[in-house]
């Protein structure tokens, strides 16, 4: 019991699991629509794009976060106008843009001298990188997030389901589009702090797609998936601090065994 | 009778002049034509006669090169509520875990109340246990049907159709017969829908509109669709049979 409790004890893992907890939800009802829209490569792509964004902000020694929420949402809003101007599939627009911006952040992180503790935080994740005021930016725009999506929930699901008749409904596509784009992009970089650029998509796919397995109604989706981020967040990050490993590995091996054992159990039923 | 009144003067679509392009090549040249209110109508062609292009471009789903559109008098971005749509495929993740009830939920409007779905449901001729099943687990039949219920829950003045048929056998095609004969003249919906089904079309409809890249005729099926405006349509092995008040196309 003692060892439960020194989860809660540090400051840090205080921060991680209030962050985690926000994220866990976050990540949840967006995964459930990305995987419905086949949009889960958009999180894979604008996570590893940030690494431009957070380069600039190293660079001018200013706060990769917001810097890096920022740029995020331009690359959101590029793939939005070049998938629709140029009708490309969405996959080829999105691996021309994560490529081009992480090549950016690769050229730009080699003005930077010496070693960067930060930078490596940010590709792998970290529990011990959550400071207070990510904290407060992870959940104000957490909640602010989950407002939208749950005002146009319906909406969201219509246009998700079939886009033309959502239009002729008087569904706005476009906007409820565009904003979709940019919730994923700003989501994905709040959770790249602990899962890292390279693991932060796992949290968009593994929960939705372990509910997938358990679910018969669209409510039900929604709240495992909710249910099952939350266990995977705090379940990895448990053992990431018992076993001193990396937290976003954590995570991710974690979800990856949930989903495995829901996976069976759908089969086995 | 219709529980609404719909008898104003402005017909419920009137289209003028519609031109549309692909890549400046003529997919539809010209067309003019107007259904009045509370008619169910069908617009008819061969195989890439324009027809979709035609439903869709009238909707602003695909862009026109040149004429106008007006529905109700006004132009479509401005009364999109009173318009329902249902397109020729509906193509979804049949493993999605969603319930029919929770499928007609995402189009009701909020405040409205909740037992609207199980009347149209019932209105669409299937049974109120069908609510609970996954929009999966359905027929063709009964999600078409599922479909329309969705379409009409919000009572819309007009609802496009594009093929509602495809897929469906000659009991469900008679079933769909009967709803659609059912919304004109309870709610007097104006209903319009693409066909390439004479046989089923010629059965239901108060007029056509045919087209083959460019409008051929329209107006009440016995007099627009005679044997010649049917060979321009078709071509010339076309004919039109008459038997116990249905029409066969042999062609």
């Amino acid at each position: 019991m003692d060892a439960v409790l020194a989860l809660f004890h540090f400051p840090f893992m205080q921060r991680a699991i209030i962050a985690g907890a926000f994220l866990g939800i976050l990540f949840a009802c967006l995964g459930v629509l990305a995987t419905l829209r086949k949009m889960t490569f958009f999180g894979e792509g604008v996570a590893h794009a940030s690494l431009a964004g957070i380069a600039i902000a190293i660079l001018a020694g200013v706060a990769p976060l917001p810097f890096a929420m920022a740029w995020a949402v331009i690359i959101a809003i590029v793939i939005f106008f070049l998938e629709r101007s140029t009708k490309l599939a969405s996959d080829t627009v999105i691996g021309i843009l994560f490529t081009a911006s992480m090549a950016l952040g690769v050229i730009l992180m080699n003005f930077s001298h010496g070693f960067q503790p930060e930078l490596l935080s940010f590709l792998f994740g970290s529990i011990l990188a959550i400071q207070t005021i990510d904290l407060i930016v992870i959940g104000v725009t957490s909640t602010i997030i989950l407002a939208w999506f749950f005002t146009y929930l319906r909406q969201l699901t219509f246009l998700s389901l079939n886009q033309e008749g959502a239009y002729v409904a008087g569904v706005p596509v476009i906007i409820q589009t565009l904003m979709f784009y940019i919730a994923l992009a700003i989501s994905t970089v709040l959770g790249v702090k602990i899962l890292g650029i390279i693991l932060v998509s796992a949290l968009l796919v593994l929960p939705a797609a372990t509910s997938r397995m358990l679910a018969g109604t669209f409510r039900s989706y929604l709240i495992i998936a909710i249910v099952v981020a939350e266990l995977i967040i705090f379940s990895g990050l448990a053992v990431s601090f018992y076993l001193d490993l990396p937290s976003g590995a954590t995570i991710v091996l974690v979800g990856t065994g949930l989903f495995t054992l829901a996976a069976v159990y759908k089969h086995l039923k | 009778m219709p529980t609404k009144s719909r008898t104003t003067a402005k017909p419920a679509i009137s289209v003028e002049h519609l031109s549309v392009h692909y890549n400046d090549a003529p997919v539809l040249q010209d067309v003019s034509f107007e259904i009045p209110n509370g008619h169910i109508a069908a617009i008819l062609g061969p195989n890439g006669s324009g027809k979709t292009t035609l439903i869709r471009s009238m909707l602003g789903l695909t862009k026109k090169t040149s004429g106008e559109v007006r529905m109700l008098g006004c132009h479509v971005h401005e009364i999109r509520s009173k318009i329902s749509y249902v397109p020729q495929l509906f193509q979804f993740d049949r493993q999605f875990p969603m319930t029919v009830r929770e499928f007609m939920n995402i189009v009701r409007h909020a405040g409205e109340d909740q037992n609207l779905i199980n009347g149209k449901i019932l209105e669409v001729g299937l049974k109120e246990e069908i609510l609970e099943k996954n929009i999966g687990m359905l027929s063709g039949g009964e999600l078409q049907r599922v479909l329309i219920a969705q379409a009409i829950l919000n009572n819309p003045d007009i609802l496009i159709l594009d093929e509602p048929s495809t897929g469906i056998d000659v009991v469900g095609e008679a079933a769909f017969v009967g709803i659609l004969k059912h919304l004109r003249d309870k709610h007097g919906t104006t209903i319009l829908l693409v066909s390439h089904d004479v046989a089923m079309v010629l059965n239901l409809v108060d007029s056509v509109v045919c087209i083959n890249r460019t409008l051929i005729c329209a107006g009440p099926p016995k007099r627009a669709l005679t044997e010649r405006k049917l060979a321009d349509l078709y071509g010339s092995d076309a004919h039109l049979y008459e038997h116990h008040h249905e029409y066969h196309n042999h062609h």
